[in-house]
């Protein structure tokens, strides 16, 4: 008895029971008409000058912090991606050791939100333009290092070996054998960050870094829903990014995301290369008109010592109920993002006005920094476990929606017109036909996702004791060094863990693909 | 084979004066063409004259632009229910097969079955693979063993899979069989084979509509229609397809097919 692909994609709605019937509960009964005013002024937003100015140099503040946080993420990490591939090891020095090496210690960067790595640059080097590229940038890198390195290692060497045994020097072979084959794929990765950097700079916003965020929070806070809602308009430029990230995806002919076992194919490859070489000076001309000082990097405040005598408190705090928390906080968001998106696109499929909505919805989703959902929430629930899911699980819908329907338009459509035109009713043509296909690559990307949510369980610590976040939050904000230290430290075994586990499903899931 | 007399009632598929506008030249133009139930007929016409756009208007995954279409008399219901007991009694053998590589064999025999299926058929469906006698049955009447039955469908051969697309069109239970060139890439052994097996099940009240490029395996149908540029050129009994209709079918094409 093992269930079909089709059915395996349905069994993560399975965690919106519990999310169902926890949520009843937690409504406090006030809070309905602040709801009500807030979807009403959706329509009628600030157009106030003033208002409008102040959003918009927080959007140009947001936008350069991603994109210099983004650039310096690939750089570093093509750098480091290549310095941690073992195959680069091997043909240069004829040892692998070095590159598992590299690939441990960027482990530690990798596991840390950005948010949190924000927070600490703010404590050390105090509010200033370059925190929020920094928070961002390291990351970003040591993922982008790791993705690198995997694509690298994965590529056949036959190439390569083929070169080195005509006589042709190490570097030389490498750069022609595994040069033009990886340059699609890391594209077309940086993308997709690029996209995931002006979220995150959004977020640091909202947690006090600037730029729109900060606006956003702030006309959340004083209930101007108006001028919110200007702001979260303002935000809907990042759809204008990802349909230019996608037209070139589709130039260059890139693989997508869904299709994480095809090769990327590539083509226009010089200016592909060009590309990359231009974010250079356009890094350092935003830089330079955001204010970016980099010899501010230098000087850092004094850090209070880590003090020993406090280690009494730091073993009494409640690990097991904080561990705990963070892992079923991530399992609800988790099954709600994963669980539902199929949920929705099968109950809407015979009415395309409804799958227009809820694309629409999704998009909502993706851009609203989860923290400023999660105040929206508390309007109407008490600040709980599963009010936390709620926030952090409806962003991550809205991010594998969109895969998940891109991975459907990207599939042969033939198998599902069979279906319907033996007379099965659009749903089950869409069960059948459509996600039958596309199951075990949505699962992967969702097992992935999943990882990246254990991570983000962070960001939605503000709704009180909900696990390892808020935990953190709450010791920086009390600056308990070694609180802190101690809490990062378990956080970052937690996520490598969760990266593992992670990885080793979707490795099993796409290889019986 | 002796064949019983044809019921007289509606005609399985009536097409009246049918147009499909295409980019250059009409893919269909105004086409007549009935089928009565125990029909054989087949569908002949070089690349390109209208026969897989016969066939698409014909399973109505297809709206032509001009024209009346009636299944069994009845003109196709615009959507919900009604049309779906219609399109379930028409029964699509697709030249790419379209089963579901993820699926396995029996699961994607009961997938011809959705039509009258609820959710918790087609979910339990998914887990428990149901209906296995008939699904047995189904492989058995095609020659395929029954132990397959488990096996993902991505596991057969290339013979086994055009099997098992037939099976899967009869467990449809289909009253009009189409069949878009269903023997083009096979080869001529398997390919009469093939043929047999689909005629032996087109008896009345079936009927079966099949689309052919080459005119050499007429026998065992009652009819040839031929197609060329989307329109008519001969509808005469299977008999009277001779080398003068041949010529004028494929004539001047021939070069360049």
């Amino acid at each position: 008895m093992r269930p079909a692909p089709p059915l395996l994609v349905l069994l993560p709605a399975l965690m919106l029971v519990p999310l169902l019937l926890a949520l009843p509960g937690l409504l406090h009964g006030g809070g309905w008409e602040l709801i009500v005013e807030f979807a009403a002024a959706a329509l009628t937003p600030s157009l106030d000058p003033l208002v409008l100015r102040s959003l918009l140099s927080g959007l140009a503040v947001t936008v350069a912090m991603a994109l210099l946080g983004w650039g310096t993420s690939l750089f570093a990490g093509l750098l480091l991606g290549l310095a941690s591939s073992r195959t680069l090891w091997r043909t240069l020095l004829g040892h692998e050791f070095p590159a598992q090496l590299i690939r441990r210690l960027l482990a530690l960067p990798r596991a840390i939100h950005e948010l949190l790595w924000g927070l600490l640059l703010l404590q050390v080097l105090g509010l200033q333009p370059a925190v929020a590229v920094l928070a961002i940038a390291i990351p970003y890198g040591a993922l982008v290092a790791r993705v690198v390195s995997d694509l690298l290692d994965a590529l056949p060497t036959a190439n390569l070996e083929a070169l080195r045994a005509g006589g042709a020097p190490a570097p030389a072979a490498l750069l022609t054998a595994l040069g033009p084959p990886l340059l699609p794929g890391v594209l077309s990765y940086g993308g997709y960050r690029l996209e995931c950097a002006l979220r995150s700079a959004t977020l640091l916003g909202v947690f006090g870094l600037g730029g729109l965020g900060t606006e956003l929070k702030l006309t959340l806070q004083s209930l101007e829903f108006h001028e919110l809602w200007s702001g979260l308009w303002l935000l809907a430029v990042m759809v204008l990014l990802e349909s230019v990230v996608g037209l070139l995806r589709r130039r260059w002919a890139m693989p997508r995301r869904l299709a994480l076992h095809q090769p990327g194919v590539g083509r226009r490859g010089r200016e592909m290369v060009l590309a990359l070489a231009a974010l250079l000076p356009l890094m350092a001309l935003v830089g330079q008109a955001s204010g970016v000082d980099l010899q501010a990097l230098t000087r850092w405040q004094p850090l209070p010592g880590l003090g020993s005598d406090h280690w009494q408190e730091v073993l009494d705090l409640p690990w097991l109920q904080l561990v705990g928390g963070t892992l079923l906080l991530t399992a609800l968001a988790a099954g709600l993002a994963v669980g539902l998106a199929p949920l929705q696109l099968l109950l809407t499929a015979p009415w395309p006005w409804a799958r227009r909505l809820v694309g629409f919805s999704w998009m909502l989703a993706r851009l609203w920094p989860p923290p400023l959902t999660l105040l929206l929430l508390l309007f109407v629930f008490r600040p709980s476990l599963f009010t936390a899911a709620l926030a952090l699980g409806l962003h991550n819908l809205g991010i594998l929606g969109r895969l998940l329907r891109e991975g459907l338009q990207d599939q042969d459509p033939s198998a599902q017109q069979a279906l319907l035109a033996a007379g099965s009713g659009p749903r089950l043509a869409l069960l059948y036909g459509g996600m039958s296909g596309v199951a075990r690559s949505y699962l992967a990307y969702g097992a992935y996702r999943s990882d990246v949510m254990l991570r983000e369980t962070v960001v939605v610590g503000l709704a009180g004791a909900v696990g390892l976040g808020s935990q953190m939050l709450e010791s920086l904000s009390s600056f308990a060094w070694d609180q802190l230290a101690a809490l990062v430290l378990v956080y970052a075994l937690l996520t490598l863990a969760g990266e593992d586990l992670s990885d080793r499903l979707r490795r099993r899931l796409l290889a019986t693909a | 084979m002796a064949r019983p007399e044809p019921v007289v009632e509606a005609p399985l598929l009536e097409l009246r004066r049918i147009s499909v506008v295409g980019r250059d030249r009409p893919r269909l133009d105004q086409l007549d063409l009935q089928i009565v139930p125990g029909e054989r007929v087949a569908l002949l016409g070089s690349s390109g004259a209208g026969k897989s756009t016969l066939l698409a208007v014909a399973n109505g995954s297809l709206r032509p632009d001009a024209g009346q279409l009636l299944w069994q008399g009845q003109p196709p219901a615009s959507s919900g229910r009604q049309r779906r007991r219609q399109l379930a009694r028409i029964g699509t053998l697709w030249q790419d097969l379209r089963l579901i590589e993820e699926l396995s064999v029996q699961q994607n025999l009961n997938a011809a079955r959705l039509a009258h299926w609820g959710w918790p058929k087609a979910l339990l469906n998914l887990l428990l693979p149901l209906e296995t006698e008939a699904c047995a049955a189904a492989l058995r009447e095609l020659e395929l063993d029954p132990a397959l039955l488990p096996q993902p469908v991505s596991a057969l051969s290339g013979g086994q899979r055009q099997r098992l697309a037939i099976a899967r069109l009869l467990r449809q239970q289909p009253s009009l069989l189409l069949a878009d060139e269903p023997l083009a890439s096979l080869d001529p052994r398997l390919a009469s084979q093939l043929l047999a097996l689909l005629l032996r099940q087109a008896q009345a009240p079936r009927a079966l509509l099949l689309s052919l490029h080459r005119p050499d395996l007429l026998e065992g149908f009652d009819r040839v229609i031929g197609l060329r540029q989307g329109r008519l050129l001969f509808d005469c009994a299977a008999a009277a397809v001779d080398g003068a209709r041949l010529r004028a079918l494929y004539g001047s094409e021939a070069e360049h097919p």
